[in-house]
Formats: C-alpha cells, structure tokens, sequence
C-alpha cells in the first residue's frame, strides 16, 4: 500500500472507489495532484499524510468536546480557558499534522460559549478558515462569498435563511476569524436531555451549532436532517 | 516581548492604512472604533508573514476588538446590540479618548 | 503573473459531468464531500506548504473566478478549477499536459 504512493502516479485510496462511473472531478483532482508531484511541488507521501489527518478529522471532535464540557462543569472550564490544551483531553492535537500544525489551521483555538444573552457565530470574511481539527473540512456554503460577505453585515438574514430566528433581546456576536485563532461555538444545551450520557448528547451537537447557524435540539441528530425538515 | 499598549476595556480605532502590501485587517474595520475585549499572544504580523519571515519578522501583540454592529453599517438591519468581534495588531490600532 | 480572463476549454469541458449550479440558497449548498473533493482541499493545503499557491491567494481565485468565468459550476468545484486555471497560468503545465494527464488517469481508474 504505502508503495503506490512513492512513485506519485498510483493513489492507492482510489483502488476502494467502488462506484461504476469515474467522474471527471475525480480525474480532474487527481490529474493535477500528479502533475503537481512530477514538478516536485511536493510528494506523495506528503499528500498522504495530510489525506489521513485530514480524514481522521470531523465535526464527531467538536461534539465530543461540547457534551463533554455539558456533562463536566470542570472540563468546560478548563476548555473555555485553553481550548488547546483541553483538546489534548479527548485525543485532539492542533499540532497535527506537521508538528506545528496545518497552513491554514494554526494552533490558537478557542471556545465561545453561547448564554441566554448571547448567541455567537463564526465565520472567515477573508478566506475560509475553520476548526478543522475539531470540525473536519468546512462545509461548501462557508467558503461561499455568499456567507462570507453576508454573514458579517447581515447576520439575523444569513441565520433566518439557515432557519434560526432569534429573540430580540439576544445578542448576535459574530467572529470574523481574520488572524490565528480558531473558534468553535459552544452551544447550550437543550431542555429534554436530562439525564443524558456524552454519547447521547455528542449525538446533537451537530456541525452547525458549533458554527453557529443552528441550535441543538434533543429530537435532532444531523444537519441534513434539518434540510429535508425545510423542503418539505 | 513588548508590552501590551492597550488593556481589556480601551476604546480603540482602527488606522486607515495603505495596503499595497498583504495584510488581514479588513477593509470594513479600518477608521472604526470599537472596545478591546481580549489579549492575544504576540505573533509575527501577516504583513511579515507573507515574505516568508515566520523566523524574522516583527512580532507584535494582538487583541480581540468588539464592534457595534451599527458602528460597522450605518444600515444594519439588525438590533442595535449585536456586536462583531475580530483579531488585530497593535499597529493597526490608534487610542481614542473616552 | 496575469490571470486568463477565459476559461480553459479543458476545464470547461468537465461541466457536463456534474451539471450546472442550481442552488438557489446557502442551505441548498450542502452536501457530503466526495473522496476527490476532500483529496482536492489536501493538495491545496501541500500547494499552500509549498510556496506555490497560498490558501489566502487561492481562495480571492477562487472567489473571481468561481463568480465569473466558471460560474456555471457547483461550488464544490470550485478549489480544483482554480488551482487548475492558476497552475496553468502560471505555466507550471500546459493545457495539453493537463489533457494528457487525464487521458491517462482516466485510463487507469477504468480499467479498475
């Protein structure tokens, strides 16, 4: 395995496609990836262990941090003081990959935590920054300009489209990730989960709620849920 | 390590810098005044940082700003109490007197 | 270092593949990410480590050209036709090597 990878013109992950059609995106991507290793731009084997860092990270990170600090006052404190470090605590290094961490990750990771006043949200004007090592890859709509532009001047409409309507006497706080720090939203923790074990409660703390876009709810377990509830 | 020239609470504005050069200060913050409501650690400035000078550029502190919504758009259609929070260098920064 | 203000007929031609943009909303445009797409943010992060292609500069390309020239295309399509364009641009290959190179992986994953 590790093999097809050295000599840049075999992508071992592609032998476990099992659809029938090769799409031309999946030509595409892996056309120029090799084009850019024969240039010796970088290797393969640099490509692979980014690939596997990058798969091994997801919003499954964020949630676990989330029902955590709702089940453990202790934890929570300890992760609103120092996100990094308390990330350690569920097995998630910021240093990952490379040891100092990604381009585009860096290290400076902090939790906002909403409250009944204030409702937060993140979002990157400049380019698309994200917690990925607790969130994974940002999804296609928050790279958009669309969101980017928007969700800075017009951030009630962006939320309303994402069906959050909050009250008046709520806060909205954006943060525009411009510089170093990452940020994920901490959200509340809705009524109905009393009694609930970490397990049970990671399962509500989707992606969006830790954007920001979204609020948990104990009777909802994905985002794109939401979206079918929407289209119907 | 310099000391930081602001403190949590100071009212700040951001400088209408020219920027021929990379810099991440957004266009829509610059001649803005907000509160300083974080310390940030001491970074090489991105104006730096884009020359390949992680090991020798200027270093300097950065600090979490909090802006009024409606001190960013005179037609913001929201409420008069959200707020927007961004990162700065302290270079970027100029004291207003409260 | 000039950006072609036209699309590169070998880009073009991968649009009847996925289809033309239809989103109408921000919520619309969510989806699982496919292998290529997630393969495609990791060589974007390799050209950013290199010295090539920074994230920053990559993603102002992608926002002009995503919004001009290659506006018919989903948005998840965007990262790889831009550094694609880019590449190209900045003659790191040719277009001709870019077909080239596609005849030949897509050969192989067929033949899978």
């Amino acid at each position: 395995m590790a093999k097809h990878h050295g000599d840049g013109h075999h992508d071992g992950h592609n032998a476990f496609d099992v659809s029938s059609k090769v799409s031309e995106f999946e030509i595409l991507e892996l056309a120029v990836r090799e084009l850019a290793i024969e240039k010796g731009i970088f290797s393969a084997e640099d490509h692979r262990r980014f690939a596997e860092w990058a798969e091994g990270v997801g919003p499954h990170g964020g949630s676990k941090l989330v029902a955590k600090a709702w089940s453990d006052p202790a934890f929570k404190q300890r992760l609103l003081e120092n996100g990094t470090e308390a990330c350690k605590e569920v097995g998630i290094d910021w240093l990952q990959p490379t040891g100092v961490g990604t381009p585009s990750d860096y290290t400076f990771f902090y939790v906002l935590e909403n409250t009944p006043q204030v409702h937060n949200v993140i979002v990157c004007t400049l380019c698309s920054c994200y917690p990925r090592p607790v969130l994974g890859m940002s999804p296609d709509w928050y790279r958009t300009p669309s969101y980017r532009r928007r969700m800075v001047r017009r951030p009630r409409e962006v939320l309303a489209e994402f069906g959050l309507h909050l009250p008046a006497d709520v806060e909205v706080r954006v943060h525009d990730s411009n510089q170093k720090s990452r940020f994920m939203v901490m959200p509340m923790r809705p009524e109905g989960t009393e009694g609930w074990s970490e397990e049970q409660l990671a399962r509500i703390v989707t992606r969006d709620t830790m954007i920001g876009v979204a609020l948990p709810r104990a009777d909802r377990t994905s985002d794109a849920g939401s979206l079918a509830e929407q289209a119907r | 390590m310099a000391r930081p020239k602001f403190q949590v609470g100071d009212t700040v504005r951001i400088k209408d810098r020219t920027t021929l050069f990379h810099t991440r200060t957004q266009k829509f913050i610059r001649k803005r005044v907000g509160t300083i409501v974080e310390h940030r650690p001491e970074w090489v400035i991105p104006e730096d940082e884009a020359w390949d000078r992680m090991e020798t550029g200027r270093k300097e502190p950065f600090y979490v700003i909090r802006f009024k919504q409606t001190e960013l758009w005179p037609d913001y259609t929201g409420l008069a109490h959200d707020t927007l929070e961004t990162e700065a260098s302290e270079s970027w920064l100029e004291a207003v007197k409260g | 270092m000039s950006e072609q203000a036209r699309p590169y007929p070998v880009l073009m031609e991968t649009l009847d593949d996925i289809g033309e943009r239809t989103d109408t909303t921000l919520r619309c445009i969510d989806h699982e990410p496919e292998v290529w797409e997630s393969r495609m943010q990791t060589t974007c992060e390799c050209l950013s480590k290199a010295g090539i292609l920074d994230n920053l500069e990559r993603r102002h390309a992608e926002d002009r050209l995503g919004e001009s020239i290659y506006k018919r295309f989903p948005v998840q399509t965007r990262s790889v036709l831009t550094v694609a364009h880019t590449l190209m641009d900045r003659g790191l290959f040719t277009e001709q090597a870019l077909r080239d190179k596609m005849s030949s992986v897509r050969a192989r994953l067929e033949e899978k």
